[in-house]
């Protein structure tokens, strides 16, 4: 069964009074426990496929379906509210609260969630012990290194069990010892049932997964799955 | 809703905090306002309160009969060579007068008092009779006032105010004591309560009251002589009338001149305290309405400060679900915890401000006044926020997480 659909998809911008087609006519469709790749050289579309694949973005045209939700159709607060339950997202840059510990930075998207506080820390507790963190839940940003800042910011990408992981770059800004580490841990995820979606340039990433979409000037030029 | 509240809260309290002297000097106009509003407040409260006790003192029903009006448009040239108030138609006032309850004369001079090594200077004597006792608001609160019969006598006798007693006596008893007032000897046979400043200008209390048969004896002629006339509230403005005619006709002003003379009330006190109060409440509140106005310019460019700061925060916000609407409520907020911060600081400082007020004339801080003022900061939190809490909301969050 298919987690999401894009059917026909365009974005299409106006620069300096030129059309500039970001997606030229896309059509993908993303299974449930898919680990996918989306690679491509920069300018290629690759970074708005990921923002339309997280409801950050809508498509100029075209239809684009999650698990039965018409997300093309959908205004500011329907897209808040479907990344908050069904998508969790990892960046390049972990983008944690500097101020907020390990813990407070995980519950965040319960709290927009409206989860009861005592359900949300147990919540919070149990995700950041999946990644192995459960010494660190007090610690602030600062005081962790690279690779557990993005530990962190994988739980928080669990925590309300989403229907998707959405990883932008996410070993961009580690040594390689911690991207392995990171790399293990979307290994587990994907052999625990989860979707991962990771948005990558490297190919040993892209290589921890089972089908690979290359995208070249808004249109996807290859999509290759490997048997496993 | 509950848990977005305490977060936001909590993301407003600690960048408050970790901001403290941005904040500090952000919310300054707002402590500059809700200072000078509350301070306002205390200030003419306690004038409203001094200002009572001394209308009591000169009495709702009470008419003076002076030389000059306590307040007067009329050039000096035009009333210097009115002629002094007799204390002698006091009488004829009385006998005639169907509105007087009570006439007393008065007559003032000033002069120092001593007993033994003590001495105090610039007391006003004052000459009356018993009638005085029955007019004035004051009572007597140890002792006795002069009777009717020692009141045209030469009676050597004195009631004093608490500002003599305090200065001669101390904790001595004063009544049957004796004291001299210039070169003469007195005996005290009563104390007048205390009754505080006039308007905050003089004392009330340093005050001798003695026979006026004795006053024109022993003291000069030339003292500040009236009249005054109790009558009942309702027939104050017969009695009036009937009071000036008679006063006309016992001095013998003729039809075509003008009284040579003046029926004082306390109602022209209330007018001009009317004017002082307005003015009062006007410097205030322009002051306040100009520094919130400032203030909340001020808060409006530091929030869009904040918000472009956080831009990469307000991205991570929205991805992780944050509705526009939420993340509106949570720069507002911290709008309006920095406003709350400084209306409470200015609400501190006015209570330590209303505590020096206080030790000139007794005042006390307004409380209706503080909770206005407090939520007065939170309007203007909520005003100077919204515009760029609009703008946070409104940010795309593709945009903000690629915000460097």
């Amino acid at each position: 069964m298919s987690v999401i659909s894009l059917k026909d998809i365009f974005k299409i911008y106006n620069v300096g009074g030129e059309e500039v087609r970001a997606l030229d006519g896309v059509d993908l469709i993303i299974g449930e426990n898919e680990y996918l790749a989306i690679m491509g050289p920069s300018g290629s579309g690759k970074s708005t496929l990921m923002n339309m694949i997280g409801c950050l973005d809508t498509p100029s045209s075209g239809i684009y379906e999650f698990e039965g939700e018409m997300v093309h159709e959908m205004d500011d607060n329907q897209l808040a509210s479907i990344r908050n339950r069904k998508i969790g997202f990892v960046f390049q840059t972990f983008n944690l609260l500097p101020k907020a510990t390990a813990q407070h930075n995980v519950e965040i998207p319960l709290i927009y969630g409206n989860v009861k506080r005592s359900k949300r820390q147990s919540m919070a507790i149990a995700a950041l012990e999946s990644v192995g963190l459960g010494d660190r839940m007090h610690h602030k940003p600062n005081e962790l290194s690279g690779g557990q800042r993005q530990r962190v910011a994988i739980a928080r990408a669990l925590v309300n069990n989403p229907s998707i992981i959405l990883a932008d770059e996410p070993t961009g800004n580690l040594d390689s010892k911690s991207g392995q580490e990171i790399m293990a841990i979307f290994d587990s995820l994907y052999q625990a049932g989860n979707t991962i979606i990771l948005v990558t340039h490297e190919d040993n990433i892209a290589k921890h997964a089972n089908r690979t979409i290359r995208l070249l000037d808004g249109k996807i030029k290859e999509d290759i799955s490997k048997l496993s | 809703m509950f848990s977005l509240f305490f977060e936001n809260l909590y993301i407003s309290v600690s960048s408050v905090l970790a901001n403290k002297m941005r904040s500090l000097l952000t919310a300054l106009g707002v402590v500059i306002g809700i200072l000078a509003v509350t301070l306002m407040g205390t200030l003419i409260s306690g004038l409203d309160r001094s200002f009572e006790k001394s209308m009591e003192f000169l009495g709702k029903d009470v008419v003076y009969i002076r030389k000059f009006e306590w307040f007067g448009s009329k050039e000096w040239w035009e009333i210097r060579n009115r002629p002094n108030i007799d204390v002698k138609h006091a009488e004829v006032l009385r006998n005639r007068s169907q509105f007087a309850q009570y006439v007393a004369p008065v007559s003032d001079w000033q002069t120092s008092i001593k007993r033994g090594d003590k001495d105090i200077n610039g007391v006003r004597i004052t000459g009356t009779t018993d009638e005085y006792a029955m007019i004035s608001t004051a009572e007597i609160d140890i002792g006795r006032f002069f009777s009717n019969s020692e009141s045209h006598s030469g009676a050597r006798v004195a009631v004093i105010g608490k500002d003599i007693k305090d200065a001669l006596f101390e904790d001595e008893s004063s009544i049957g004591k004796k004291l001299k007032v210039g070169n003469y000897i007195f005996r005290v046979i009563g104390e007048v309560e205390k009754q505080g400043k006039f308007l905050g200008m003089f004392s009330l209390d340093k005050q001798i009251i003695i026979p006026l048969g004795t006053h024109e004896r022993l003291f000069t002629r030339r003292g500040w002589t009236g009249i005054n006339v109790k009558v009942n509230e309702a027939d104050l403005g017969d009695a009036t009338e009937e009071l000036t005619a008679m006063m006309r006709q016992l001095r013998h002003v003729r039809p075509t001149q003008d009284d040579n003379f003046a029926l004082n009330r306390q109602d022209p006190f209330k007018d001009q305290y009317s004017m002082i109060k307005l003015a009062i409440g006007g410097t205030g509140l322009f002051i306040t309405i100009l520094s919130l106005v400032v203030g909340g310019i001020g808060i409006a460019n530091i929030m869009f400060v904040t918000v472009k700061e956080r831009t990469r925060e307000i991205g991570t916000r929205k991805a992780l679900g944050a509705t526009p609407k939420m993340i509106l409520t949570q720069f507002l907020m911290e709008s309006v915890i920095i406003c709350l911060f400084g209306g409470l600081l200015g609400l501190g400082l006015a209570w330590g401000g209303s505590l020096i007020i206080n030790q000139y004339f007794p005042s006390d801080m307004p409380m209706g006044l503080a909770l206005v003022s407090l939520g007065l900061s939170m309007v203007v939190g909520v005003i100077s926020g919204l515009a760029p809490s609009y703008k946070a909301a409104k940010l795309d969050p593709i945009d903000a997480l690629r915000y460097e």
